[in-house]
């Protein structure tokens, strides 16, 4: 069987013009909205920017017969092409993918002959219906007033329910995760006996986090809650990659950069290869010599580094990465710096990552997970753990309060695994979940039923809400079985 | 598209001849592009297919473009109209990357290609996934375990009524948590640039250097300093200076800083300035340099320099003269001026070396950094037997005026060639070096045997004027103004020369003579009275 593998693309020279023009009309979008919201309607921004939009969606209608703005997942797409975000489109593309998930809004067509004054409503509606009324209703208002307005040349689709990731998609988030367990073992062992990484395989299995990551982070992210698969150490490292690269992604990095970053945090535990075995995989708590020996294996993983170079050049990036991944914001943390140092970007994202999926892990010198919740917090709140907070706000951006793979009690009394963190910005308490075990107690035939905590009865009460975070194994769930 | 690879193989970007393999290429797409909008290629080990028709066959793997693709498992290849003018000549450019990887490099085409996100060409790989990664396992079991349902149920309506502690509430944070500001935005975007302009190789070595410092076990320390062993010659090959430099000057540190350091540790790290400073290895690095002085390293390597040892001082003497770039020889005029001065004894010993092609270099460095202690060491460069040495050293000499260095001038002006001679008696002259009247006194007075044309004369008259003074004046004004029988007795540039040294002596009684002298006759004698005369009153 082959799987394709294929290069970012389009079919024509005229991609490059939509991607060109679909940058700018995202952008003309923004900050119109913006001025919108700031301004009244006759101010002198607000009207340059409607100019600038409806200039912008003119441009592109000259080539295109119409267009279609779609969103997919965390991506936008015009007339079939996706868009690029990087961090100087950062901000645009974001408030406007959260305006279309607050809509439910999957796809906006724009046709020719589209006036600038259907412009002004589509906007003025956006922000208006926006504040008002229950996210599954706001699609309905808005489209009624814009039929009462006589907007003709706007259409707009739902989007289709994604409720996590699709089956391909997890299936492919297996294989890659997989791989990367695989390439990561590999490569330790390889360590312990002397030898050197096959650092051909590290990196494509890298560039398939990063393409998963891409085309369907969330099935990605749902694997990190995959445990007991392999040895800690491997599946630690592919889930701080996957953490890593899906950041990365959230803070607005490019194709290239989220591949050195994720390099960096599939390595950065590299060191505990040299770390006794009778420690690591020890049971029980550790005493400090034990300890002591931990903690060396940020440096342990450098001096490692240092020594993987065969043909090319030293990887200087991973030997900070690992050394510095345990180095609080003021270079606290160990191990201790004695020249200048300054905490670089990459190893303060796979800190977040790291101290993240370790804090939720059953180790085997760890007693007892801490819920993923519970950590977010802990990581948001105590500027004693060290964390950049940025960071650690983007964490929470992407996963949610309440993290994949959470297992939650709803007041109906069925019990649930958090699937996908909810689209709407507004109810992130309110994720989507699996049901896995009923109000009776039974337990619901995997994968679980699917259900929107933001669902709503007759009556305009929530069907379900979350009444505690628990521990899955105290009512024998594994929350990885959800997800493979 | 095969013969611009065979272009791209062997000419830069720059050559003429690969950019005509690029126009070549844009032509050939032209009647492709007549025919559809696009090109589908099936890859096969020896064939290009297009349409089930192999346009391209080369059974010779060396030479295939077709097994170029297929050994890293590209099996599909789709070019469409517009990739020729940017994108294919970046994708032949990578194609040529890859097939020359050895087996064991970090990448290959697919790795390669990856990073370029190509917008109108497609292509399509094997399955990566190796067998050896498997398939994750399947769920873990029945879900909920072996437990009741009703016992479950139990469980569960306990916990829900236990107060909900550690239930995280939206407003429990701040609103703002979920999206990032603009200024949260401007910070990441300025921190990811820092990341990328990031030091990383000096921030890594720092780590080495600290692990020296914190980690007294041997076996660290041995690990650590075979590392920077394998590291310091790379660095030099890659013309990372600053890095190389840092090594240097941490190895000096830690010998002082690191406690407990093993004999043989502190001598690895004396190592790398030791053999840095092997005068072969200086040669390579300074022809490095020179080679690279239009890359503008010049201070990254004046930082490398600046750390070498004395024994480095003789090969940077050597070089300076042979550099072609003006600023990497100003630099480096800086570096050895610093390490002269602060090891004389090197400098004694290079002047002991008459074959040492450093010697006319250092002999030029004494006089012109005043090292004074280097004098007893031109004992033997006074009598070295290139003139052009010798010459330097009289200057030198002449530049340093100190008692030693004088007396060594003294016997320079009984040198053989007479431009040592020359400068040797100008060298006494302008210090006024009065151990050397005899020698000056002796072809003044006519008393010397030896044959001088009318400069070196000159030179001697006006050394004599310096260093005799009023005690001058009587023989002076006999060779001035001394008649014969019908003439006067001295030739007239004999007399030109004592005018002048005359007017060295700057007293009343010298300018009497020279007015007296002034009216002369002879044409040369009287313009050299009035010159001296001139020289005289200022």
């Amino acid at each position: 069987m082959t799987q394709p593998t294929e290069g970012a693309g389009g079919s024509s020279a005229s991609e490059g013009h939509l991607r060109q023009g679909g940058r700018s009309l995202l952008l003309a979008l923004y900050t119109a909205l913006r001025s919108l919201k700031i301004y009244p309607l006759e101010n002198a921004t607000v009207q340059k920017s409607l100019d600038d939009l409806d200039a912008s969606a003119r441009a592109l209608l000259q080539t295109e017969v119409e267009l279609e703005i779609r969103m997919a997942g965390d991506f936008l797409f015009v007339n079939g092409t996706r868009l690029r975000v990087e961090l100087d489109n950062y901000a645009s593309f974001s408030h406007i993918l959260a305006m279309l998930q607050a809509f439910e809004i999957g796809v906006l067509h724009v046709h020719s002959g589209m006036e600038r004054r259907e412009w002004q409503i589509l906007l003025s509606l956006l922000l208006s219906v926006s504040q008002q009324g229950e996210t599954d209703e706001r699609l309905e208002v808005l489209q009624d007033r814009l039929d009462a307005a006589k907007v003709t040349h706007l259409e707009l689709e739902r989007a289709q329910a994604e409720g996590g990731s699709s089956e391909e998609s997890r299936h492919q988030a297996k294989r890659v995760y997989a791989e990367g367990v695989a390439v990561t073992r590999d490569m330790v062992s390889g360590i312990r006996l002397g030898r050197g990484p096959r650092l051909k395989r590290v990196k494509r299995a890298v560039q398939l986090v990063v393409d998963q990551v891409l085309n369907n982070e969330m099935s990605m992210v749902g694997m990190t809650t995959v445990r007991d698969y392999d040895e800690y150490t491997f599946t630690h490292s592919v889930n701080v990659c996957i953490f890593s690269v899906a950041l990365g992604r959230k803070l607005g990095f490019s194709k290239v950069q989220l591949y050195d970053l994720g390099m960096t945090a599939l390595l950065h535990d590299v060191g505990k290869a040299r770390v006794p075995a009778e420690i690591l995989n020890k049971t029980g708590s550790l005493d400090e010599r034990e300890w002591r020996f931990i903690q060396q294996h940020p440096w342990l993983g450098a001096l490692t580094l240092f020594g993987i170079r065969a043909y090319e050049e030293v990887p200087y990036r991973s030997i900070l990465v690992a050394h510095e991944h345990h180095m609080k914001m003021d270079l606290t943390g160990y191990p201790k710096a004695i020249r200048p140092r300054t905490l670089g970007m990459f190893s303060r994202i796979v800190s977040v990552a790291d101290g993240f999926d370790a804090a939720t892990t059953r180790r085997v010198y760890s007693t007892t997970p801490i819920e993923p919740d519970q950590v977010l917090k802990e990581m948001w709140d105590n500027p004693k753990r060290g964390y950049d907070r940025v960071v650690v706000k983007a964490l929470i951006n992407l996963i949610g309060i309440y993290p994949v793979g959470t297992c939650v009690i709803l007041d109906t009394l069925e019990v649930a695994i958090v699937a996908a963190p909810n689209p709407d910005t507004q109810q992130l308490n309110r994720p989507v979940v699996r049901i896995a075990v009923d109000a009776d107690g039974a337990t619901v035939p995997l994968p679980g039923n699917q259900v929107s905590l933001a669902e709503k009865d007759e009556s305009g009460a929530y069907k379900r809400s979350i009444v505690k975070v628990t521990n899955p194994s105290r009512l024998g769930l594994t929350p990885g079985d959800y997800f493979v | 598209m095969v013969k611009a690879l065979r272009a791209f193989q062997m000419y830069l970007p720059n050559n003429p001849i690969y950019q005509r393999a690029i126009q070549n290429v844009r032509s050939a797409f032209g009647p492709v592009w007549a025919a559809t909008d696009e090109l589908h290629l099936h890859v096969g080990e020896s064939d290009l297919l297009w349409e089930e028709h192999s346009v391209y066959h080369q059974l010779n793997k060396n030479e295939s473009l077709a097994w170029s693709l297929f050994k890293d498992g590209m099996r599909e290849l789709t070019i469409y109209k517009g990739a020729e003018a940017e994108e294919l000549p970046r994708l032949l450019a990578t194609i040529n990357q890859a097939r020359f990887l050895p087996a064991d490099a970090g990448d290959d085409l697919l790795t390669l290609l990856w990073a370029l996100e190509f917008e109108q060409i497609k292509y399509r790989f094997i399955d990566f996934f190796s067998e050896a990664g498997g398939e994750l396992p399947g769920p873990s079991g029945t879900a909920g375990g072996s437990a009741s349902a009703e016992a479950r149920r139990a469980q569960v309506a306990q916990e829900a009524a236990e107060r909900p502690k550690g239930v995280v509430e939206l407003e429990e944070v701040d609103s703002t948590l979920y999206f990032l500001d603009e200024e949260e935005i401007g910070y990441l975007a300025r921190e990811l640039e820092e990341e990328y302009r990031r030091d990383f190789r000096g921030s890594a070595l720092n780590v080495l250097f600290d692990l020296m410092e914190t980690q007294p076990e041997g076996g660290v320390r041995d690990e650590v300093l075979g590392v920077l062993e394998q590291l310091f010659p790379n660095l030099l090959t890659s013309r990372d200076f600053r890095s190389a430099a840092a090594v240097l000057r941490e190895s000096k540190l830690l010998k002082e800083r690191a406690t407990n350091l093993r004999l043989e540790q502190t001598q690895r790290l004396e190592g790398f300035v030791t053999r840095l400073s092997e005068p072969a290895i200086v040669g390579q690095v300074l022809q490095s340099l020179d080679e690279a002085s239009s890359l503008g390293l010049d201070e990254e390597a004046a930082s490398l320099l600046r750390e070498l040892r004395t024994s480095a001082l003789e090969p940077l003497v050597s070089w300076l003269p042979n550099l072609s770039s003006a600023p990497l020889r100003q630099m480096l005029e800086g570096v050895v001026d610093k390490l002269a001065g602060s090891s004389i004894n090197e400098v004694q010993r290079l002047l002991r070396q008459p074959d040492s092609p450093a010697l006319l270099g250092i002999v030029a460095i004494c006089g012109r950094l005043q090292l004074h202690h280097a004098v007893p060491g031109f004992t033997d460069v006074i009598s070295h037997s290139d003139p052009a040495v010798r010459l330097a050293a009289v200057q030198a000499l002449g530049q340093l005026g100190t008692p030693g260095a004088l007396t060594l001038l003294d016997r320079a002006i009984d040198d053989p060639d007479r431009s040592v001679r020359l400068a040797a008696v100008r060298g006494v002259g302008t210090r006024g070096y009065k151990g050397a009247l005899r020698r000056i006194e002796a072809v003044v007075l006519g008393k010397s045997s030896r044959g001088v044309d009318l400069t070196e004369k000159m030179a001697f008259f006006e050394a004599y004027g310096s260093i005799a003074g009023a005690a001058g004046l009587k023989a002076l004004s006999t060779i001035l103004l001394q008649r014969g029988l019908l003439k006067m007795k001295e030739s007239p540039e004999t007399r030109a020369c004592a005018a002048v040294a005359l007017g060295r002596i700057k007293t009343p009684e010298a300018r009497d003579l020279l007015q007296r002298a002034a009216e002369d006759k002879d044409l040369v004698v009287r313009n050299a009275v009035n010159r001296a005369l001139r020289g005289v009153a200022s």
